[in-house]
């Protein structure tokens, strides 16, 4: 039985046909969508000319839209909305207060005018998006460079109600096509947003460059068929390993990938937390919101907090309180931040009862009913089952030195949250290194903003074609 | 029966085997109902005795409150995820820190451990080899994709036991009273592995290879003359996760295990050979003769395959036992695959079997395709997700638990990684009157999020995708 169902919109046209099944096995809830090898010619974009629309609108046009249509995601007043929500209670795996605050407050907020305008600006520069931009070189030719859209798949996460918005809001600033592909644990978020738009603005270019499907990953005999240099230029990947690594079979020249790879994110706590008991319980409350916002499960989310607290027993004396206090903090956070988790890992469960019961080597705060630990370390190294740490549990690691701590950061890590703000500008030449791609103020892990780089890459430029004129003169009398 | 009910359990936990006149008919055909009672005291007699002497028995007793078992399900807390033998810092063991691992072990067992020698101890197999030499314990270690080395402090007693009803089960017919012939039969044991090794299934070897053969070992046959290595398997687990963790570009790998990996290449490299001369004594030396042969289903179809490539069919006595179990390891078996083996063989059957590594059992597959528990052993189906118990009453389909209140070197509690489906109330056609499982077993790691559940947080589940890209990156 299918407990919803999935539209295809293929640029402003609303498919509601040739129904197929899917899900229903792994926790995922069984829902109905349009078969997608009938429409997978429907989806491609015929030629690259197609894209001239866009030209003709301004970028402020673009503004107008988007505001627009983020006004019109009000989960009181849109249907499409409402069901998107209902959906996810079964497909996620956040919680209800945090699925509504979502869709009620932050889904919405991305689309706002100074929003946008700032993600555009700092990402790419209005004036490239909008015209020609001359440069003189040296050599007297001008250059004249201008940021064109392209025809662009998107492959969608699921871990979060917003990221299928992202990309539509990335696509419609560069004047891209966007294809976006949902994922099967919230198949209906994109595919609703995209009909509030055709709803909105069935003819408009904006909607024109805007497909969400729903079909399954890694099936050969679509995907062979769309995945071509003929109709796409750039495939954006988010995702887990398997699925961002399955697509670079069909990556070859003319056809670019731009991969958010798995992430992981850490903390790194210095001295001067323990220096009174209200910066104590400044870093507790700091490091409690990067653990618990959305309830661990976005890549930013702290997992492994490295602790200048010392190793010896009054070191691990003040690390223990620290894990108490960011254990209290993380309970005592507001519902629509974080919540006790949906569904507690048995795996994860059952590392966090061993060390439980034998405190030699780590130390067990809280977990008893699924809601979230705290383990702490007594020696300096992170737990083995560190990869796993997920539902609301974090490790804390003491350390003595900054050489100790070059273990927080490694070719998978995203976010580290620092602090104080003077320990990350002390480790901030170093931990790059290491792999480290955006470095915080502890406690704002989980609030990352679209106007800034994103994984090591400036992806809004990388969606761009950067396309050059450049004016040369011709000597006199040649 | 003429004992007290407290004699009786006392005489099951000691010697199942025993118990029953070492008849597998008596101990299928006992009622249910004189059985749970059997099994609530002899459970009573194991927790009231190991809650004092294994200290993790005795801490989780007390968070728990639990005191007396007076229902089944009380014994649900206590159940041990496998994670309890691998929650030591696994750098104790690149630090050949092997005193304190030994500190930590010694809490999951009664056995005192104070006493090992471990001075200038400088591998793992060294250290279980003086485990092995100095204790009552039989260490039983499995590498695990987190990169850890889970640690069973097996006591070879258990491991005896085991081996001994195992035998039972093998050479016995269910209704069939057993002859004294049955009970201690001697054949050639076709071994299609590793001759030794410090993993659950390879510990079966030595004991295959006396218990079997009437302690002749020449009537022991090994695919492969050498062991799998400890530090070899904890190296590859090492690799694993640091892959799993982005870390491989800083990997230190001890020198001395860097030496042994070349030396498991070479071994590696001698391994089609090895096979060619295993192959060639199985269909000319043995060729006729009453053998016993167990192993994964891949590997008894592969070598029927090679079998048959020679032209070779029946190649065995007709009372000989093949025995298999274990997976496929990922591998999809051909639909015909135990008429393929059963014709190569030349055996009238394959026996199933159900086990796991910390429970001393083998819970045997009957003719209904149901695996039927044995008494010593307490089943539980529980919420896969909480581990609540589910009702001991119609089918069930869950998380499986066991308590083996038989095992004198560890706690017998275990919750697996299993989904097994029990029927409580509808007895077995074959006639055996044991709890029973459908023959539909499976691994919730491998049932979980397999379909194109994405999520841009690496999770363990992607990492150890990425562990095996890796791996066959390198081919």
């Amino acid at each position: 039985m299918s407990a919803f169902t999935v539209p295809l919109i293929i640029r402003g046209q609303v498919i509601e046909d040739n129904w197929v099944t899917f899900g229903g096995r792994g926790g995922i809830a069984e829902f109905s969508a349009p078969d997608p090898h009938k429409y997978v010619k429907q989806l491609r974009l015929r030629t690259p000319m197609d894209l001239r629309d866009m030209y003709d609108v301004s970028f402020e046009e673009i503004l107008d839209v988007l505001q627009e249509l983020g006004e019109r995601l009000r989960l009181e007043t849109n249907p499409h909305m409402q069901r998107a929500y209902e959906a996810s209670l079964l497909t996620s795996d956040l919680t209800p207060g945090l699925l509504r605050y979502t869709y009620e407050q932050l889904l919405p907020s991305y689309f706002q005018k100074d929003v946008v305008r700032e993600i555009a600006e700092r990402g790419v520069g209005i004036n490239y998006l909008e015209g020609w931009v001359e440069h003189p070189l040296r050599d007297g030719r001008r250059m004249r460079v201008r940021a064109f859209g392209a025809r662009t798949l998107h492959i969608a996460a699921g871990n979060g109600p917003v990221i299928a918005a992202f990309s539509m809001i990335r696509n419609a600033i560069t004047r891209s096509d966007a294809i976006i592909k949902m994922p099967s644990n919230d198949p209906l978020t994109g595919v609703a947003v995209a009909r509030t738009l055709v709803d909105m603005a069935p003819d408009h270019p904006v909607t024109k460059h805007l497909s969400a499907a729903y079909w399954k990953g890694g099936d050969a005999e679509f995907e062979t068929q769309l995945y071509r240099p003929e109709n796409l230029e750039k495939i954006v990947a988010w995702g887990g390993f398997a699925s961002v690594q399955h697509v670079t079979r069909y990556i070859q020249p003319g056809l670019e990938l731009i991969s958010f790879d798995p992430k992981n994110s850490a903390s790194i706590i210095g001295k001067e937390a323990f220096a009174s008991e209200a910066t104590l319980r400044e870093a507790a409350s700091r490091a409690a919101l990067d653990i618990g916002a959305a309830n661990q499960n976005a890549c930013t989310s702290a997992r492994v907090i490295y602790v200048f607290s010392g190793t010896d027993e009054p070191g691990l004396k003040r690390l223990t309180r620290l894990g108490e206090l960011i254990y209290a903090s993380m309970l005592a956070l507001p519902e629509f931040i974080s919540t006790k988790p949906k569904r507690y890992d048995p795996e994860l469960r059952g590392h966090v009862a061993a060390l439980r019961l034998d405190d030699e080597w780590f130390h067990v705060i809280g977990g008893e009913a699924g809601e979230g630990a705290v383990i702490v370390s007594r020696l300096p190294e992170a737990v083995d089952f560190a990869p796993m740490l997920s539902c609301r549990t974090a490790n804390l690691v003491p350390v003595d030195d900054l050489t100790q701590v070059t273990a927080a950061v490694t070719a998978y890590t995203q976010t580290v949250g620092i602090y104080p703000e003077s320990l990350k500008e002390e480790l901030r030449d170093q931990l790059p290194l290491f792999g480290a791609q955006r470095l915080v103020s502890l406690g704002f892990a989980s609030n990352p903003t679209l106007a800034a780089p994103q994984d090591g890459m400036e992806p809004i430029r990388r969606m761009c074609k950067w396309i050059v004129d450049e004016c040369c003169e011709w000597p006199s009398g040649a | 029966m003429s004992e007290s009910i407290s004699q009786a359990a006392e005489h099951l936990r000691r010697d199942p085997a025993g118990f029953f006149g070492n008849s597998i008919t008596r101990m299928h055909t006992i009622p249910r109902d004189e059985l749970a009672a059997l099994q609530l005291e002899a459970a009573n007699q194991c927790f009231a005795e190991q809650r004092r002497t294994i200290e993790m028995v005795g801490k989780q007793a007390a968070r728990v409150g639990l005191s007396t078992i007076t229902q089944f399900d009380d014994l649900v807390p206590m159940l041990f995820a496998h994670s309890m033998y691998k929650s030591y810092p696994s750098s104790l063991l690149d630090k050949k820190r092997f005193d304190l691992v030994m500190r930590w072990l010694s809490k999951l067992t009664p056995v005192d451990l104070s006493g090992v020698d471990v001075a200038g101890c400088d591998s793992i197999d060294e250290w279980i080899d003086r485990m092995d030499a100095q204790t009552p314990l039989g260490l039983i270690t499995s590498s695990g994709t987190t990169g850890t080395l889970s640690i069973i402090p097996k006591a070879k007693a258990d491991a005896i036991r085991s081996m001994e009803t195992w035998r039972l089960f093998f050479f016995q017919r269910f209704g069939t009273e057993p002859r004294p012939e049955d009970v201690t039969p001697v054949v050639d044991v076709i071994w299609p592995n590793h001759a030794s090794g410090k993993l659950g299934h390879l510990r079966l070897a030595a004991l295959l290879k006396t218990h079997f053969t009437g302690n002749d070992p020449s009537r022991f046959h090994a695919l492969y003359s050498d062991a799998v290595s400890t530090d070899l398997m904890f190296l590859a687990s090492k690799l694993q996760r640091a892959a799993a963790k982005g870390e491989l570009d800083r990997l230190e790998i001890d020198p001395q295990l860097l030496a042994r990996k070349d030396e498991f290449e070479a071994l590696q490299r001698r391994k089609p050979e090895e096979m060619k001369a295993f192959l060639n004594r199985m269909t000319t030396q043995l060729r006729g003769r009453r053998i016993f042969i167990t192993g994964a289903s891949f590997l008894l179809v592969d070598m029927a395959k090679e079998g048959f490539a020679r032209g070779i069919e029946k190649c065995f006595a007709p009372d000989s036992v093949c025995v298999s179990g274990g997976g496929t390891k990922g591998m999809v078996l051909p639909d015909d695959w135990a008429a393929q083996v059963k014709r190569f063989l030349g055996v009238r059957e394959i026996k199933m079997g159900y086990g796991m590594s910390e429970v001393s059992a083998l819970h045997m597959m009957c003719d209904h395709r149901r695996y039927h528990i044995q008494p010593w052993v307490i089943p539980f189906v529980l919420d896969p997700d909480t581990n609540a118990p589910l009702p001991r009453t119609g089918v069930q389909r869950g998380r499986a638990g066991f308590f083996d209140f038989a095992s004198i070197g560890h706690w017998g509690g275990t919750i697996s990684g299993d989904e097994v489906e029990i029927d409580w109330d509808t007895p077995c056609p074959c006639g055996q009157t044991s709890v029973h499982l459908a023959d539909d077993i499976a691994r919730y790691s491998e049932r979980r999020g397999g379909d194109d559940k994405i999520t841009c947080a690496a999770t363990a589940e992607v990492h150890n995708e990425a562990v095996r890209f890796l791996a066959e990156f390198q081919g």
